[in-house]
């Protein structure tokens, strides 16, 4: 990091490029519909608005399925809420007394400013989706898309039905229309600055990490249920926003504003644009908008033509699998605008003039010098049974602080299943774990938060986000929850891994010997007192494996951190670890040095088997 | 009977196999031995057709395979008991058998079905029994006779002792002889390597995703760096 | 207790139509892990070609058979267009591109055919009542709850007693291994979609009789119905498909009986809204639905 760059710093110089690229990008599109609606009728003029509108709603969108990666079929329903409850503040009492005799709450007497109702608006949109994040905090995936779904249809019928409060289908009429459209471009301009800061925000950032890899997010100590909780919540108000717009724009609210099929026109928007950015978002709407447009125009017999229906919808359809089939992250895929803007405004850590000095502790000096203050990791008869297997049966191991253990033995002799139990990803059933005397249970990331750092043996990297941001984003998790260990530089951490000159390309991009490191180096960032390697080396030539050892070493050693590495190459166990446990059918069949191991008859035959034995069946 | 020539197989970045070469006879019984991670099941999975190959040729029978379905392999002839066994666990054993039977005649089938039994006693206590709940070792010798249903003329194994206790390693061993002396072709992978070397007839040895030894079983047997070969010892440097 | 049996017996035959599209939906799903919002198409497709025929004076006892094989073909059809190149993408890809085609069918409806609402005769025999003690049962009501009863149980059987069921189910659990046996990828996938358009065929048949009706969007809510039944069983588990169904239909029937007593008449709509709210609540507490199907991940 360059000097003065603040995490504050960084993170405002950061949204200003996102919000400041893709506020030009509107501006561009802005212009040139401008000039289309110069040439024309009113309808285009509207057509203009309607697009801005779509806009805020899709790029609150954005905000929660683009950093989440859950599906929401269900966010205009924040729209209907936001704009029954702008109207019903807003209309004027004279009206009401017509419109809604029965309403309930002495509603008819209230008339209030329309920009103090809209905001009104936006905050039942924030309570109610604050009550629908603590709902949905349990869930992922298709039940949480459904979840949405579901919202989306009790909110349409409370909107149909709740006739003394919404008129049902027959709308509320007279909501004070917009006297300009700077209303709207406010409500753009506030809607990409919202969403820029959240992406770049630490819950944002947490919340990518989630969508790229929810056990690796989990296991750098973060905790999905708040990151979607808060996406959750700052969308709907966007989306309220948007719906409050809505209303605003056409003086009438009505149930059909927020239908399923228009919830699903907004959703291809951002899937067409590409949801995982703001970019994406803007794209999608304007694409979609015109397109439509330009089709129903069609449709409509131009010039003699014959009228067609649903030419919208067909374009609709064709746009959204055309680009599902040949382009499934959208068209502009992980491009911002705000890349363009990023070079100017964010300073490019300057690489170390000279390589960074790398303390290699000895093997003595780690076992008892580097952290002597530091925690051991006990596992008590640790073990596991699924319906009826014994995966480990009940293992009972101690490592010292700043210890590097070997855990190695045969294919199936339980050694990712115990780190699994150590890292909460797998509950026990029985047995206990501590770290430095504090007990290690619950769920993965608050294990992480404890002092627990694992890499995975099918490698997890958070394949769409950048190796630097990888990499931060452990050492942001590090910064909250691990902040009595000495913080870790991440540019030096890329440095000691060579991962340097790579630091800003997707991480899915890099080859496999270096996606590996990436996962340590990840680890590393978490200021861990163990980092867990689960086969670092596997995959890997013996060259690279010989490697693996200095390097491992090196990041162990820049964080203080002690490792239990599990692998199977035992020419890389025994260079690199103070002691080695040995696993065979779940259990400890052997524990000492390196050397003891290698000549523990009982270590030759689990691997081997048994020559006396194989002998006998070959009679 | 099949040949396997220079094959590389890839999952994304990583590069599991290198231009690996094997060759296994009618009526030979081959082991593949190796460490974890070596690319043992890569190289059976992609024989079997579940992976395709960057590069190299599979000939079965004189016949390129390379690339074939599965599905199209085991009606060749070839059949593979999966790592893990992967047998149906909500399908009862006689279903597992009945669709492992999907590629015979109805007739070939039925018999195959009332003699597997007899070789397999233990299925047949257990036969509507939904398989999930068979222990290891009846799950093991499902897994095996599911195989034999297709009467494949070679017959793969990937780690068929994985997980298993000592006594039903040896119950898999004695099947393996058993099905060798019958005349069945055989490659086997396995982990215990010296028991797998004692009932071979040839053997290679995989690591890191390269052959690194071959020959007669019981030369390799007799090797003293065996150990080291296999688990990468002498290579880099030895003891810390 | 008239009612609530009447009710009951009422629920029970509008979920056992559910259930027929709920299976469907859940049979692919476990061969493809798509969750098919396009299989509520097939009912569109069944319901033009019946108007077709029917406004040319066919007999229903053609139109009836014609309607399921049109659905079974359409079914394998867009399969073999579509969803086939896409197979082993993720979830998301797979669910948005069914959604894609859904849209797609509703315009292309409305484009070749046009929005408005086609009618047609329905069998005047299906609407004849006949009283059994207490309880008021339409000819139709009847044959709706035998024909479901008689098709998921010979569902079932296919998938118990037959190569083809046992392919299904091996290829839901793991499709790999099913493949190393010798089952043919294509051909599994094929015939799944095969069966789950025969069912929906048979629901179309059934559900037509009734409304005598086809328009472009006819598809979207039953398809709907089927899905949240489908994943409240528990997606890929056929008993649960089934048992979701029903739950589904009994659920509505009693929901929209309280809200009657509760809010009045007027509010009957808010059923809907009711039922979703039960549903959303179902999944928060058991959000991977009733029948757990195992999907370990190996870390």
């Amino acid at each position: 990091m360059t000097v003065g760059d603040t995490p504050t710093s960084s993170f405002l110089r950061r949204t200003a490029a996102t919000a400041g690229g893709n506020l030009a990008l509107v501006a561009v599109v802005l212009g040139a519909g401008m000039i289309y609606g110069l040439g024309g009728s009113s309808a285009r003029d509207d057509l203009v608005t309607d697009a801005l509108i779509n806009l805020v709603i899709v790029i609150g969108l954005q905000v929660f399925i683009g950093n989440t990666g859950v599906l929401s079929f269900g966010h205009l329903a924040f729209g209907s809420i936001a704009a029954y409850t702008c109207a019903l503040l807003a209309v004027p009492a004279t009206r009401k007394e017509v419109l809604l005799p029965n309403a309930p709450w002495g509603i008819q007497g209230v008339e209030i400013n329309v920009v103090v109702a809209t905001l009104a608006g936006v905050a039942a949109a924030l309570v109610i989706g604050a009550l629908l994040g603590l709902v949905m905090a349990r869930t992922s995936g298709l039940a949480a898309t459904m979840i949405t779904l579901a919202f989306l249809f009790v909110v349409e019928a409370v909107a149909q039905n709740w006739i003394d409060l919404t008129n049902g289908a027959g709308s509320i009429s007279s909501v004070p229309r917009l006297e300009s459209r700077s209303w709207i471009l406010l409500a753009v301009l506030v809607s990409i600055v919202v969403a820029a800061a959240f992406r770049h925000s630490p819950v944002g950032r947490f919340a990518q990490a989630g969508r790229e890899d929810e056990l690796a997010a989990g296991a750098m100590g973060i905790d999905l249920r708040v990151t979607r909780f808060a996406a959750l919540v700052v969308s709907a108000g966007l989306v309220g926003l948007g719906g409050a717009m809505r209303s605003q724009s056409l003086g009438t609210v009505n149930p059909t504003q927020f239908s399923f099929e228009l919830s699903v026109i907004v959703l291809a928007m951002l899937v067409v644009g590409g949801m995982r950015t703001i970019s994406g978002a803007i794209v999608g709407t304007v694409l979609v908008t015109v397109g439509k447009d330009l089709f129903r125009w069609l449709g409509d017999g131009p010039g003699g033509l014959p009228t067609v229906e649903g030419m919208p919808d067909f374009f609709l359809a064709a746009l959204l699998l055309a680009v599902l089939l040949t382009r499934p992250s959208g068209l502009l895929g992980d491009w911002d605008a705000g890349q363009l803007l990023a070079r100017r405004l964010v300073r490019k850590a300057e690489p170390p003039s000279e390589p960074p000095e790398i303390r290699r502790p000895s093997g003595a000096e780690r076992s008892s010098g580097s952290s002597e203050s530091g925690a051991a990791l006990v596992a008590d008869g640790l073990g596991v049974t699924f319906g009826g297997f014994t995966a480990v049966d009940a293992v009972s191991l101690r490592v010292e602080p700043g210890e590097v253990r070997g855990l190695i033995g045969p294919n199936g002799a339980g050694k990712t299943t115990f780190v699994n139990l150590l890292t909460g990803m797998v509950p026990p059933s029985r047995g206990t774990a501590s770290l430095g005397g504090r007990p290690l249970a619950g769920v993965p990331h608050a294990i992480a938060r404890q002092g627990l750092a694992r890499t995975f043996q099918n490698l997890r990297v958070f394949a769409n986000l950048s190796v630097r941001e990888n990499v931060a984003v452990s050492a942001l998790s590090a910064a909250r929850h691990r902040a009595d260990r000495p913080p870790v530089d991440v540019d030096e951490l890329l440095a000691v891994s060579g991962l340097a000159d790579v630091a800003d390309r997707p991480a899915a991009t890099l080859d496999y010997g270096n996606q590996r490191r990436l996962e340590i180096a990840r680890a590393a960032a978490l200021r861990p007192d163990f980092l867990l390697l689960d086969e670092p080396t596997s995959g890997m030539s013996d060259t690279e494996s010989e490697a693996m050892i200095g390097h491992v070493r090196t990041v162990a050693g820049l964080v203080g951190a002690g490792v239990l590495v599990i692998d199977h190459d035992l020419g890389f166990i025994t260079s690199i670890c103070d002691r080695i446990t040995v696993l065979d059918q779940g259990e400890i069949i052997a524990e000492g040095t390196p050397a003891e191991v290698r000549a523990d008859p009982a270590v030759i035959a689990a691997y081997l088997g048994s020559q006396a034995e194989g002998a006998e069946a070959a009679k | 009977m099949l040949a396997v020539e220079q094959l590389t197989t890839r999952y994304g970045s990583l590069t599991a196999l290198h231009q690996a070469s094997l060759r296994v006879d009618e009526g030979e019984l081959i082991t593949l031995v190796g460490p974890n991670g070596a690319g043992k099941t890569t190289l059976l999975t992609t024989i079997a057709g579940l992976l395709r190959p960057a590069e190299g040729r599979v000939t079965f029978d004189g016949r390129d395979v390379t690339g074939w379905d599965p599905a199209r392999l085991v009606r060749s002839g070839l059949a593979l008991v999966p790592e893990r066994r992967r047998i149906f666990k909500d399908l009862t054993v006689a279903e597992n058998l009945k669709l492992a039977g999907v590629t015979a005649s109805a007739a070939d089938r039925r018999e195959r079905l009332a003699r597997l039994p007899e070789v397999f006693p233990i299925l047949r206590d257990r036969w509507t029994t939904a398989a999930g709940f068979l222990s290891g070792g009846e799950a093991q010798q499902l897994a095996v006779a599911r195989a034999l249903m297709s009467d494949p003329r070679l017959l793969l194994l990937d780690e068929p002792c994985l997980g298993l206790a000592p006594t039903m390693v040896d119950v898999v061993f004695d099947l393996l002889a058993d099905l060798h002396r019958q005349g069945r072709t055989i490659l086997v992978v396995e982990q215990q390597a010296r028991r797998a070397l004692a009932i071979a007839d040839r053997a290679y040895v995989l690591r890191t995703g390269r052959i690194v030894a071959e020959g007669p079983a019981s030369e390799l047997a007799q090797r003293a760096d065996l150990f080291e070969a296999y688990v990468g010892g002498s290579t880099v440097g030895g003891g810390a | 207790m008239t009612s609530f049996v009447q009710n009951l017996i009422d629920g029970l035959g509008n979920g056992s139509t559910y259930a027929l599209m709920a299976v469907g939906v859940s049979l692919i799903f476990g061969v493809m892990h798509l969750v098919n919002f396009a299989h509520g198409e097939l009912l569109t497709v069944a319901a033009y070609m019946t108007y077709f025929l029917q406004s040319r004076g066919v007999s229903w006892w053609i139109i009836v058979p014609v309607a399921i094989v049109v659905a079974m073909v359409t079914s394998m059809g867009v399969e073999a267009v579509a969803f086939r190149r896409i197979r082993g993408a993720n979830p998301f890809t797979l669910l948005l591109t069914s959604f894609a085609l859904e849209i797609l069918s509703h315009a292309c409806w409305k484009l070749f055919v046009g929005s408005e609402r086609k009618q047609f005769a329905k069998p005047g025999w299906a609407f004849n009542t006949f009283q059994v003690g207490p309880f008021l049962f339409e000819v139709w009501d009847i044959a709706a709850i035998v024909t479901t009863i008689v098709c998921l149980a010979a569902t079932a059987w296919i998938l118990r007693n037959t190569l083809f069921g046992l392919a299904i189910r091996a290829s839901a659990e793991d499709f790999d291994a099913a493949r190393l046996m010798g089952v043919k990828a294509n051909r599994v996938i094929s015939g799944a979609f095969a069966l789950a358009g025969v069912l929906a065929g048979i629901f179309a048949a059934l559900s037509l009789m009734r409304t005598g009706l086809a328009e472009p969007r006819m598809g979207a809510n039953p398809l709907l119905k089927a899905v949240l039944a489908a994943i409240i069983g528990g997606l890929g588990s056929l008993q649960g498909a089934v048992v979701g169904g029903l739950a589904l239909g009994v659920a509505e029937v009693f929901v929209r009986g309280y809200v009657g007593d509760w809010f009045g008449s007027q509010a009957a709509g808010l059923t809907d809204g009711l039922v979703f709210a039960l549903i959303a609540l179902l999944f928060v507490v058991r959000p991977q639905g009733l029948f757990n199907v195992a999907t370990a991940e190996r870390v």
